[in-house]
Order: structure tokens, then C-alpha cells, then sequence
């Protein structure tokens, strides 16, 4: 089947310019929605940067002295360690992370003048402990903080957990927003593409009697609906990408800070960006899909 | 009068461009619009559908382009059995028919051209075939000189042509009208069967509904009759006849 590309711009374009008022309210419940979308995407991927370490459950970091050699397991004395550890009543589990492993942590976590001063042989490896109780995690502390082969004890300070809770009502909160919001969209956006055909009900009936297919009659109308949603998930991503740009700006060099350690990488906004711009074209996409559906069975 | 054609004889898809074998059609509120139905168009023929109001001649046509579904018996139109279409195989029966309509159904904010053009247009027919077609097709009708206007500023007559131009565009096998002039004086009326007859010669095959015995009488051709839904007449080189 051929649809031209030039029928299709031709009839998508009058029929966007004919409903412009129903259009812009749905690009900006789209826009709105898909920000909402994208800012809590934001602070998801913030809060899993600032806790990588407390991943798992993990409530106490054992960092081990630094061999030079930066073996991949763990030396006898790492082990009578973790044997020691393991006998404390509320320590549940401990697994062994490398220098390896523990230099790439650091690197995403430290002030990059920081991170360029460590190497392999120079950052300690870890046991990572779960505890049964977490508040115990001071005592293992006091415990542990001076025995031979540790080089300190870490556990995640009172401000990491709050801001953990704090993120995640937040971001339960956006979603359920975005996804009414979203859900009003595709609705704003059938109801735009119903408008259109209800307009065009002539030509489509002549389309029908002519011997136009239906793919051919519904092609310009879908993607109507899809440039719709393009347009509205386009500003929620300046948004997003805005919103990421200025944290940025604000968290500055100071490596203790929250915002600091919530930084993203780029990668990760553009990710974002893409799945915010798919989901703009489902949207567009379902919401004329449901539109047309009930004027092409007849 | 004549004896009944019975749809009887073989069926031959090389030379039959129309055969409804047994076919009942009856609609949701219980109203029998056809009832056993069987009847033969050859290719080529030029076929009056008469009877009266309610008689269900525009659903015979509705039934040729697969618009309605039969409830019972079978319909074939140029050599395939349209009965038990599938949906996704309506629109290409669909070119093969040419359709024409009282009320002209032209869209009212496109030329003569564009009217006639977005019949091959929406089909997907490139450009360059519809810029060959279209000419041709409207010197046909006799409305070169009015193809940049709009349907509103042509006379009923003219834009019963703008109909026609547009069912005969695509050349389909088979072109349908029900009560083409019925919105038309007498003169004009003429003047639209003499075109549809000249587009018979052509070799497609025309099949009009219409009330207007004036015309049946004078062109003496086949006639069909209804009457409540049932075949009461077929008559080669027939008259208008019911009421009289
Ligand atoms: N969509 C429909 N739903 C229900 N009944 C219908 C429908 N279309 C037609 N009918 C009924 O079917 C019967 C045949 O109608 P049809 O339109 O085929 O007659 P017709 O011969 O074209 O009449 P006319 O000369 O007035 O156009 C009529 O009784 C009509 O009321
Ligand atoms: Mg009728």
C-alpha cells in the first residue's frame, strides 16, 4: 500500500491547524504529565547513585587494609575477619568486594580530583554486612574500627536513610500524578483525533466507498495523535534535561552533600529522555488508536 | 409478462459479472429487505433495478459493496464470492465498483479536480497517473472548463457528473447508481443516462436503481424488479411497468 509522504504531512498539518485549541491542551497535559515523568525518573536514579554502597540491604562497610597487589579474593586475615564479624549475633551475612571493585565505586562517588589520585593497590577492599538489626551497626563499629586488617568501619549515615524515605514517597506520589495525568492525556488526545474525523466524516466516507484501505485512512489521523504526544514529551524532556542541569550547577564541588552525591551522569538523563520521548508516542499513538477505532468498524 | 429469469444457469466467472444465488438479507429491526434473491448480470450489461419505495433495490447495492452481508444464499461479483469477504479484502472490491448516489456526496471544499482526483489519491495512485486520469475522465463528462471550481458552483446536473467522473475514474469493472437523477429535472436526467450509457459502451457493466419511468420506458433495456424483497420481473429490453 502506498501512502505518499506528502498526503500524509498535507492531511496531519490541516488537521492539527483545524483543532489547535484541543491540540495545545493536549501537548500540555502531555508536557506536564511526562515531566512529572522525568523528574521522578531523575530522582530515582539520583537516590541509586547516592546509595550505591547501602544497595542489597548492606548497613556496614568493613574497609580492609589495601594490598598492594590487589588480590581478587579475600587473605587468610580477611577471612579470620569476616569469621569474626559473622559471629556477632545480628550480623546476618557479609560478602567480599575487591579493590578492584571498590576503585570503580569510589570513582562514581569522589570528586573526580579525588577519585584521580587512587588506584587499584591503594583503595581498600570490603565486607559488605547485613545486619538482622540495623541499629547494631554503631556497635560493629566500635568493635571492629581498631582490629588488625581494618581500616575503618562505615555505616550509612541517618541522612542517607531519611532522604532514601523521603525519595520514595516522593517518587510514588509523581507517579500516581503522572500516570492520571497521562491516562487524561491519551484521553485529551482521542478525543482531538475524534474532532478530526467527526470533521472529516465526508471524506472518510468517500474514502470507505472509494476503496481506500484502512490503514490509508487511519495513517494520517495516528499520527496526528503521535505528533501530539512527540510535541508534549519534547518539552518534558527540556524540562527534565533543565532540571538536571541546574541540580548540577547547585551541587557544586562539595563531595559531602546530598545533591553531590545524587549527581547522574549524562548517560543517564539521555536514557531518561528517550524513555520519556517513547512514551509521549505510545500515548499519541494509543489515545488516536481508540479514537478512530469506533469510526472505522462501521 | 415475461417469465422470471431464474439464476439457475451456469455459472460462468468469464462472461457473469454479477450472480446473487438465493439471497436473503434481513436487518436487526426484522425487516426482510431481500428475500431468496437469485439473479445473473452478465459483463457488459446495461440493467434498470425498479420497484417501489422500500422494495430493496439500494439494499441490493449495499450488498454489492459489501457494505451488508447477506444472511443467506451467496453474492459473486466479478468471479469471486463476496458473501464471506474478509474485511481486510472489502477495499479492493471496492475499486473494482464505481459508485453513484442521489445526493452526489462530492466533498464541498475541493475542486472538480481534486473531487475526482481523491478517488485515485486515496487508493494510492502516484501522481503522475492522476495527473494523466483526471483530464481524461472530466472531457468525458464535459466538465473540463470546470475543474478548478467547487461543487457549490455547479448546477445539480454538473455535479451529478462530478459523481460520475469520480465513480468511472479508477475504470471499474462495474459502476452502480441508485436513483442517480432523483434530484434532477427531466432534461438534465437525459443528459446523466446518456453518460452512464456511454460509459456502458465502454464495456463496464451499469446497474441504476431508479424511479424515473420516463427514462426505463424510453431506453428500453433490461429491467429488474422488486417488490417487498422478492424478484417479480426480469425482462430484457424492459419497461417501468409496476403501478400501470
Ligand atoms: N439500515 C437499515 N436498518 C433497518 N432496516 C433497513 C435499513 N435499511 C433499509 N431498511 C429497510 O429495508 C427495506 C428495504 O430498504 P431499501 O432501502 O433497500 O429500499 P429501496 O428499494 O432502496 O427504497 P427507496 O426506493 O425508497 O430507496 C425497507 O423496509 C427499509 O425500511
Ligand atoms: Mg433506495
Amino acid at each position: 500500500m502506498a501512502v505518499s509522504v506528502e498526503y500524509v504531512t498535507r492531511e496531519t498539518a490541516t488537521n492539527l491547524w483545524r483543532n489547535r485549541l484541543m491540540t495545545v491542551a493536549a501537548v500540555l497535559t502531555v508536557a506536564v504529565s511526562l515531566s512529572l515523568v522525568g523528574v521522578s525518573l531523575l530522582l530515582r536514579q539520583g537516590v541509586a547513585q547516592a546509595t550505591t554502597q547501602w544497595q542489597n540491604g548492606v548497613n556496614v562497610l568493613v574497609f580492609l587494609d589495601a594490598q598492594p597487589a590487589a588480590p581478587a579474593a579475600p587473605t587468610a586475615q580477611q577471612l579470620t575477619i569476616q569469621q569474626q564479624l559473622l559471629q556477632l549475633p545480628y550480623v546476618k551475612s557479609c560478602i567480599y568486594r575487591d579493590q578492584a571493585y571498590d576503585l570503580a565505586e569510589a570513582k562514581r562517588l569522589l570528586d573526580p580530583s579525588a577519585a584521580s589520585v587512587l588506584t587499584a593497590g591503594t583503595t581498600p577492599a570490603s565486607w559488605r554486612c547485613v545486619l538482622s538489626q540495623p541499629s547494631e551497626a554503631q556497635a560493629v563499629a566500635k568493635q571492629f574500627n581498631r582490629f588488625p586488617g581494618v581500616a575503618q568501619v562505615q555505616y550509612p549515615q541517618k541522612q542517607i536513610r531519611t532522604m532514601e524515605t523521603v525519595v520514595h514517597v516522593l517518587d510514588a506520589v509523581f507517579l500516581v500524578l503522572a500516570v492520571i495525568l497521562l491516562l487524561s492525556a491519551a484521553v485529551l488526545i482521542l478525543n482531538t483525533i475524534r474532532l478530526a474525523i467527526f470533521a472529516r466524516r465526508r471524506e472518510v466516507s468517500v474514502m470507505k466507498l472509494v476503496g481506500a484501505t484502512n490503514w490509508f485512512i487511519r495513517i494520517p489521523f495516528m499520527f496526528e495523535g503521535i505528533v501530539q504526544g512527540l510535541a508534549g514529551a519534547l518539552v518534558a524532556v527540556l524540562v527534565t534535561v533543565l532540571l538536571h542541569v541546574v541540580l548540577d550547577h547547585f551541587a557544586g564541588h562539595n563531595a559531602t552533600s546530598l545533591l553531590y552525591r545524587m549527581r547522574t551522569p549524562a548517560g543517564d538523563v539521555a536514557v531518561t529522555a528517550v524513555l520519556v520521548g517513547m512514551i509521549g508516542v505510545v500515548i499519541g499513538a494509543a489515545g488516536s488508536a481508540i479514537g478512530i477505532r469506533r469510526f472505522l468498524d462501521a | 409478462m415475461p417469465a422470471v429469469r431464474a439464476g439457475s444457469s451456469p455459472f460462468r466467472a468469464d462472461t457473469t459479472m454479477i450472480r446473487f444465488e438465493n439471497v436473503t438479507k434481513t436487518y436487526k429491526a426484522g425487516t426482510v429487505a431481500l428475500n431468496d434473491v437469485s439473479v445473473d448480470i452478465d459483463k457488459g450489461e446495461f440493467v434498470f433495478l425498479v420497484g417501489p419505495s422500500g422494495s430493496g433495490k439500494t439494499t441490493f447495492m449495499r450488498l454489492l459493496l459489501r457494505e451488508e452481508a447477506p444472511d443467506q444464499g451467496r453474492i459473486w461479483v466479478a468471479g469471486r464470492e463476496i458473501a464471506h469477504l474478509s474485511p481486510w479484502r472489502i477495499p479492493y472490491l471496492r475499486r473494482n465498483i464505481g459508485c453513484v448516489f442521489q445526493d452526489f456526496r462530492l466533498l464541498p471544499t475541493r475542486t472538480v479536480f481534486e473531487n475526482v482526483a481523491f478517488a485515485l489519491e486515496v487508493i494510492g495512485r502516484p501522481r503522475h497517473v492522476i495527473d494523466g486520469q483526471v483530464p481524461q475522465v472530466l472531457d468525458l463528462v464535459g466538465l473540463a472548463n470546470k475543474r478548478d471550481n467547487l461543487p457549490g458552483e455547479l448546477s445539480g446536473g454538473e455535479q451529478q457528473r462530478v459523481a460520475v467522473a469520480r465513480a468511472f475514474v479508477n475504470r471499474p469493472l462495474l459502476l452502480i447508481a441508485d436513483e442517480p437523477t432523483g434530484n434532477l429535472d427531466p432534461a438534465t436526467s437525459q443528459g446523466i443516462m446518456r453518460l452512464l450509457d456511454r460509459i456502458n459502451r465502454t464495456g463496464t457493466t451499469v446497474v441504476i436503481a431508479t424511479h424515473d419511468a420516463g427514462i426505463v420506458d424510453q431506453m428500453r433495456r433490461r429491467v429488474i424488479e422488486l417488490h417487498r424483497g422478492e424478484l417479480v420481473r426480469d425482462q430484457a429490453r424492459g419497461v417501468y411497468g409496476y403501478g400501470t
